[in-house]
């Protein structure tokens, strides 16, 4: 990035087009040379997008066919938008769309600041040994699959479970949480903050970590209390990556947690739990109709594509990073 | 990091791409030919394919299968293996080939590495078998991405309730036609294939084609029963045999169901309750009124009927909270440890093994069947085909390991009582098993390592397992079945092997979702009438049609 900003070196007077691409061909081959070794090191990283993200892109043809998995992608007739129209024509598809934003709104609002609650409020804990104790449980869930994550909800909170077998046993009534399908946004956020919020503080403290110690002393000498010193020194501190993790989440807006509602789509029933993902799954891959699924994911990723780029331009407007420094 | 984040971004195409691309790319100029015809085969062509019978004489059993109605016979007992095992298959069968399998199986997953098991039966068939068991309760989705990846192992078994969405009319084609080498007297270079009985070669064709080696094949081939803690009905002094109707059944539940103490009276067991309703279950979908028309099982009324009687269960709280949350995978913990009193499941899991398990969550622990009720009194158990499993051989295999391959079908479906069948069903003696009162019991290392692996490739004719000190659960299961026989009836399209064109692949998904809202009480059925006038509109009543056809054209399988 800062090899950017130093390009434009020996150029006194105005240069005509032509020595202007010799010149910036000639830096180019500067550049390549000095960061040489920078380079090689991110080709296995460029290998793994290319055959894991990219090479996979191919199967998104489908979405354009009438495909079959046993004439396969040679051989199956091209149907044009027709599996688009099918698509869009489909009132199960918008239900799963509206949940899927829905779910992410509410996710947004009552997951995303709980890591950098979490992390500031560590942060100002002096003690490291509490510090690492505390950090070291509440990462602990992150290593949870899905199915343990939920099978340790269903036996605390569901019908048979502990808290419910606790009212029972006092004779107050039951409280339905696992298979209440309208509270279930709320139940799948807490998941969500029960098993990634910890995993989540990690790059806040991360870029706490980075914030110069020097001036707090300063602004404590200056007399500025605990909550002057969050305000004009930690907030600004962590403001970019806030910015970052904010325009990363914009563009995961479609994608929100598969697993997580494959395995309690029972559980709710379809209304409550069907998003992209597992409508993509189950009319898709489970009933074996590629093409209906390849073109509910290409919407899905044409989407995430904007939103992304929208988010990052929002904030080069506000003067941040996003995702890349302009 | 946060969880967001750590997921691709720019993942365009989902989880549904990556299987695609796989197939895309690795599927190479395969059978242009899609959406083949319905699969099924009509009476005059199933005469030239069906390979010959030629019984085995092995041993006469000590409770033999009872004739029922309908021509169909309940399954024969041995009480003790013999104490002599015959040999019917001499010298190794495999040439030392080396052959992937995929087999479903309901339980957990035996590690393959240093399995003394798989060492034995490879041993004894003389070729490298690399078993490779998939978790059965997901089989159905694991199966399509396997052939759209063309990812196929050398030998695949796939259930028949797994065939739906596979389009089977098409998806048989990658496997091997074995009609040249088993149909009429060419199987008699394989004496123990030979011996299967003709039904079950019958459920194994296709498009006019055998494609498919049997297993777990019976006289009578029910669909599950419903199940019961019979030590718990005991204590209460509940008789069995006076439940005859699902208003007797709700009786119970009120009397069983005690959630202080951790104790409901039903799991989830709709899936069981077809034939008790009337409308047919799986594998049949369709069936034909008594105006000659053919109807959905979601059109019936009989189908709201159950749905109506389910929801009234979950919303009095009769059934266990676990259930409704969808928890399928843990509802036989929760029957052992008598969380739940009454059950469905296959009469396959009603074993000595079973009663092992649960013995090991509860002592006191004892399993039975109710015999089959009825809504309206008359009770009648449609039975599925003679096999619902069967395992193909991949197409790709030379004519030579085709014969390798059938060479040692021919060794695992030797039959009870030879040694061969000790080999493929308990390994090595002193090592998986010892001989426990005249019957194999496995020992601790072999329950480990021993699972159903090769018997979902082929098995002999299966006679009720019996395990050591669990002998009354073989005459009790012999018991059930020879009362069940007798009202044994055959559906409409019995056997048929029918493949649904793909296009209508999605149609049962909403209705399978709308189905499990209702029940579970947590929507009214007018979202079922609602839900089914959208099936009829949008493919319903055209899928219908294709029945039509079928039934003008090749009968109903009666």
């Amino acid at each position: 990035m800062t090899a950017l900003r130093d390009a434009p070196t020996a150029a006194s007077a105005r240069p005509t087009r032509a020595e202007a691409r010799t010149l910036k061909k000639a830096d180019r081959r500067r550049r390549f040379l000095r960061d040489r070794a920078l380079v090689v090191m991110t080709l296995p990283a460029i290998l793994l997008v290319l055959v894991f993200n990219y090479a996979p892109m191919f199967g998104t043809l489908t979405a354009f066919q009438t495909y079959s998995i046993y004439a396969g992608f040679w051989h199956s007739p091209w149907s044009g938008l027709t599996t688009f129209r099918r698509l869009f024509s489909d009132p199960l598809f918008w239900s799963a769309l509206e949940n899927t934003l829905t779910l992410s709104l509410v996710q947004l609002v009552l997951f995303f600041p709980v890591p950098i609650l979490l992390a500031l409020l560590l942060n100002s804990v002096l003690s490291t040994k509490v510090r690492t104790f505390v950090q070291s449980i509440v990462y602990l869930p992150h290593f949870f699959s899905w199915v343990l994550a939920i099978t340790i909800f269903q036996q605390m909170l569901g019908g048979a479970g502990a808290l419910n077998q606790f009212l029972r046993s006092h004779d107050i009534g039951t409280w339905d949480i696992m298979t209440n399908p309208d509270t279930f946004k709320l139940l799948v956020t807490a998941q969500v903050v029960w098993k990634e919020a910890g995993w989540g503080i990690i790059v806040f403290l991360a870029a706490l970590a980075a914030i110069d110690q020097q001036l707090y002393e300063a602004a404590a000498a200056d007399g500025a209390g605990r909550w002057r010193r969050m305000w004009h020194i930690t907030l600004p501190g962590i403001r970019s990556i806030v910015v970052l993790m904010l325009v990363l989440q914009l563009g995961n807006v479609l994608t929100v947690g598969f697993e997580q509602m494959l395995i309690q789509r029972f559980a709710v029933g379809r209304d409550a739990s069907e998003v992209l993902d597992t409508y993509a799954y189950y009319y898709g891959v489970v009933n074996a109709n590629f093409s209906i699924g390849a073109a509910a994911s290409l919407f899905k990723g044409v989407l995430s594509l904007i939103l992304i780029l929208t988010a990052n331009k929002v904030a080069h407007l506000f003067g941040e990073d996003g995702l890349y420094r302009r | 990091m946060t969880s967001l984040d750590r997921r691709r971004f720019l993942e365009l195409a989902g989880l549904g791409a990556v299987s695609i691309a796989g197939g895309g790319l690795l599927a190479a100029c395969g059978d242009a030919k899609t959406g083949g015809g319905p699969g099924t085969t009509d009476q005059s062509q199933l005469s030239k394919i069906l390979p010959a019978f030629v019984p085995s004489t092995a041993l006469t059993p000590d409770i033999p299968g009872v004739a029922g109605a309908n021509g169909f016979t309940s399954t024969p007992v041995f009480l003790k293996y013999p104490a002599s095992p015959v040999t019917t298959v001499t010298g190794v069968p495999g040439k030392g080939g080396s052959y992937t399998t995929m087999t479903p199986l309901w339980g957990s997953i035996p590690s393959s590495k240093g399995n003394s098991y798989y060492e034995t039966v490879n041993a004894a068939l003389g070729a490298d078998m690399k078993m490779q068991p998939a978790d059965g309760v997901n089989y159905d989705k694991i199966l399509p991405p396997l052939f759209a990846g063309n990812k196929l192992p050398d030998w695949l078994m796939i259930p028949s309730w797994n065939m739906g969405n596979l389009g089977f009319a098409d998806a048989v084609n990658k496997f091997v036609d074995l009609g040249p080498y088993l149909s009429g007297d060419a199987i008699k270079a394989y004496p123990n294939l030979a011996a299967i009985p003709t039904a079950a070669w019958q459920s194994c064709i296709w498009n006019g084609k055998l494609f498919g080696l049997p297993t777990f094949y019976s006289g009578a081939t029910a669909g599950g029963a419903l199940f019961y803690r019979k030590d718990i009905f005991d204590r209460e002094g509940i008789n069995a045999d006076s439940i005859k109707s699902p208003a007797d059944l709700e009786a119970l539940g009120k009397q069983l169901t005690n959630p202080k103490a951790g104790q409901w009276a039903f799991g989830d067991f709709f899936d069981y309750m077809a034939h008790v309703f009337h409308y047919p279950g799986d594998p049949y979908r369709w069936t034909v009124d008594a105006s000659g028309k053919v109807v959905n099982r979601y059109e019936m009324p009989e189908y709201l009927e159950a749905l109506n009687w389910f929801a009234k269960q979950a919303k009095a709280g009769y059934v266990h909270p676990d259930a409704l949350a969808g928890k399928k995978e843990e509802g036989k913990q929760r029957f052992w440890s008598g969380k739940e009193v009454i059950t469905g499941d296959g009469t396959g899991a009603w074993t000595g093994a079973d009663e092992e398990s649960g013995r090991a969550a509860n002592p006191a622990y004892v399993k039975a069947a109710f015999k089959i009720l009825a809504s309206d009194g008359k009770p009648a158990m449609p039975m599925n085909p003679a096999a619902s499993m069967y395992s193909f051989l991949n197409g790709k295999l030379s004519a030579d390991q085709i014969k390798e391959c059938l060479a040692i079908a021919n060794y695992l479906a030797a039959p009870y009582g030879s040694t061969e069948w000790l080999t493929v069903n308990f390994g090595k003696e002193g090592v998986d098993y010892t001989m426990k009162d005249s019957n194999p019991q496995l020992t601790e290392k072999g329950s480990k390592e021993v699972a159903q692996t090769y018997q979902f490739l082929v098995t002999p004719i299966t006679p009720v397992p019996v395990n050591p000190g669990h002998e009354q659960v073989a005459k009790d299961y012999a018991a059930w079945e020879a009362d069940m026989v007798q009202h044994a009836v055959k559906p409409p399209f019995y056997g048929m092997n029918i493949t649904e064109p793909a296009q209508y692949a999605n149609l049962n998904q909403p209705m399978v979702d709308v189905s499990q809202d209702v029940r579970y009480g947590r929507k009214p059925i007018s979202a079922f009438t609602d839900a089914l006038a959208t099936w009829k509109s949008s493919g319903g009543e055209e899928l219908r049609k294709f029945y039509e056809d079928v039934k003008n054209k090749y009968g109903t399988g009666q």
